[in-house]
């Protein structure tokens, strides 16, 4: 009954100072804008790097031998799988599994005239489609055949580090399964370039020449997969999994991203807090000014025999209608920022991007819609302007009838 | 039949150190439909006693009872329940809704009563054509005269059909010609009605309109009946 006429008096109260009211939602748009351009931000940084974590590097599962240790990746016959033809058939027949290609890591150094560079060497079959993002990303010169005995792909980071390009000849020391090197002249067939520092560094070739000058025979480091779909990765590790074996998961590998990316959440978090904080002192301020100024006003309504909840609820309100009119702003401005993000992107240069080698940095940030994180920080937003709200309402509602007429 | 009735009523305010003793034993009782007048110099306690009857404030000591009520010992919501009800305002400054018109602040307490929206619409209607403000009645206060808005005021504070009105110096801002229009509307409105009203004043030109004067000084009453 009365409710809508109090309805009424808040929303005209909003009007009698334009500006103030104005600048204050304006306040929780831009609040609201930042928090889901950042978390849509955060969102693409981190999905990409894990995204390109497994297209590039992890796959979503990898078939090891049981002894093989990846962070000192063994040459040794026993380190390595054997039969991986078998091994691949009944992966490729594993339902989920949509790619599998066998590798072989080893290390090595390019030889240029004066110094020694030191570089990790994958041998590959360039014609599983797992290496589809480096046939993709070539940026001069050709992809790799199967049976090319002296050609190779390099990173553009290690090719403009060495000042190579398509045709160059490098000399190449790799380390064998013996523990001795071998070195051998190649030719750079092509140079791509994926984007991420950390992968641009390397040295791709054959799987059959990467055997044959480490001298394993036909084993491979690993038999990596990659699922039709994330959520694949336990059951095709379960079907895989016998004697032997050792069978790794995307999260496994990715462990220490994901435990960063957990610590940075944490970090993001409390940013959110802050500005959400701001937003809140902002409106407990707007709201005290204006219950200040109507001191007297709302003595009149108290002595008309509006009760406390009444004028509370009426200052709620106008809290209210500000958060929601800012938000839908906000949520808006936030939306268009994000398209904006996720088509153009941030470009934040190779030197940044290497500064953190270890992870599958990107040079370019893309933002991602995410709507669960953008409806929570709007729900949280509304909340935390609402509770920020009750202090002005509560003082508006205690104000003794007989003081506030005396107000002026 | 009493209304309104005030026995022993003490009320102290304390500034500071200052301890000033605005009501001091004081004993009053109004029947219904009177036309009073409450005066006495600054500082006699008019208008304190007028916000002890008003329920705006409560009583160090003593009784006070409205409508047969007990009002000493009430909650505060059950006091604005009383104020709602019983009790009309016409302030000194002319205390209007600012965001609403010259219909919408008469409408407003019987909103807050429930009152049906036939009725609402006939009342507001009824008593803006007794203050004679039909062609305003869609005006804000900012576009209103004084004297118009102190009319806006007398309407509103008799829409809930109270059993009295309270007026702490209904003329003191308005020039001779806009008071005497109020205090003429007040009177026949309290005629017509049966409200009682009650003012505090300081101008002999309301005191001359009141068919009593109740005269206070230093928080004692003097003269309960200076007219009559």
């Amino acid at each position: 009954m009365a409710f809508g006429k109090i309805w009424v008096i808040a929303f005209r109260d909003l009007g009698r100072n334009r500006r103030r009211s104005g600048l204050t939602m304006l306040a929780v748009a831009l609040g609201l804008a930042l928090l889901i351009l950042m978390s849509g931000l955060v969102a693409g940084i981190f999905d990409s790097i894990i995204a390109n974590s497994i297209q590039l590097n992890s796959g979503h599962v990898q078939v090891r031998a049981e002894s093989f240790v990846f962070e000192r990746p063994s040459l040794d016959w026993q380190d390595l799988l054997e039969d991986s033809d078998e091994l691949l058939q009944r992966a490729v027949n594993t339902p989920g599994v949509k790619a599998a290609a066998p590798v072989l890591w080893s290390s090595g150094f390019v030889d240029t005239s004066n110094e020694m560079f030191g570089v990790s060497v994958t041998g590959i079959d360039p014609e599983s489609s797992f290496h589809d993002p480096i046939r993709e990303n070539m940026i001069a010169g050709e992809y790799l055949s199967i049976d090319d005995r002296d050609g190779v792909l390099i990173g553009r980071k290690l090719a403009e580090e060495l000042g190579l390009g398509v045709g160059s000849k490098i000399s190449l020391l790799v380390g064998t399964s013996d523990g001795e090197t071998d070195v051998d002249i190649f030719t750079v067939r092509g140079v791509f370039s994926t984007g991420i520092v950390l992968y641009d560094r390397g040295v791709y070739m054959p799987l059959p020449k990467a055997q044959a000058i480490t001298n394993v025979g036909d084993r491979i480091s690993a038999l990596i997969l990659l699922a039709d779909d994330t959520k694949m990765a336990d059951p095709i590790a379960d079907a895989l999994r016998s004697p032997g074996l050792s069978l790794v998961t995307w999260k496994d590998m990715n462990a220490l991203i994901l435990g960063a990316m957990e610590q940075g959440m944490a970090f993001y978090y409390l940013i959110y807090a802050i500005i959400i904080l701001v937003v809140a002192v902002i409106i407990a301020n707007t709201l005290l000014m204006s219950v200040f100024e109507r001191t007297r006003e709302l003595g009149i309504l108290a002595a008309l025999g509006l009760k406390g909840h009444q004028i509370m609820g009426m200052v709620l309100l106008e809290a209210g209608t500000i958060a929601i009119l800012g938000s839908i702003g906000g949520i808006l401005l936030g939306l268009l920022a994000v398209w904006f993000l996720s088509t153009n992107g941030i470009p934040i240069g190779d030197d940044v991007a290497s500064m953190v080698e270890s992870y599958a940095y990107p040079s370019v940030f893309y933002a991602k819609f995410v709507p669960g994180v953008f409806s929570a920080v709007t729900l949280a937003m509304l909340g935390i302007v609402l509770l920020a709200a009750v202090y002005p309402a509560r003082y508006a509602a205690r104000l003794e009838p007989v003081d506030a007429l005396h107000a002026l | 039949m009493k209304i309104v009735e005030v026995k022993n009523v003490v009320k102290t305010y304390r500034i500071g150190e200052i301890e000033t003793r605005a009501l001091d034993g004081i004993d009053l009782n109004i029947d219904e439909g009177e036309f009073m007048t409450l005066v006495g110099p600054s500082g006699s306690g008019k208008t304190t006693l007028l916000q002890l009857i008003g329920c705006l404030d409560r009583p160090d000591s003593g009784v006070l009872k409205i409508g047969g009520q007990d009002v000493v010992h009430l909650k505060n919501g059950q006091r604005a329940d009383l104020r709602r009800e019983k009790i009309g305002f016409i302030f000194q400054f002319f205390a209007l809704v600012p965001v609403l018109n010259a219909y919408e602040n008469v409408e407003l307490p019987l909103l807050l009563n429930g009152v049906s929206a036939k009725e609402r619409k006939e009342r507001t209607l009824d008593l803006l054509e007794a203050v004679g403000l039909t062609h305003r009645i869609n005006h804000r206060p900012d576009q209103l005269s004084g004297g118009e808005q102190q009319r806006v005021a007398v309407a509103r504070a008799l829409a809930p059909r109270p059993l009295l009105v309270l007026a702490d110096e209904p003329t003191a801002n308005l020039d001779t010609e806009n008071g005497i229009q109020v205090m003429g509307i007040m009177q026949r409105l309290n005629q017509e009605t049966g409200t009682a009203f009650i003012f505090a004043t300081h101008d002999p030109r309301v005191v001359a309109y009141a068919d009593r004067v109740v005269k206070l000084l230093d928080g004692h009453i003097v003269d309960n009946n200076a007219k009559g």
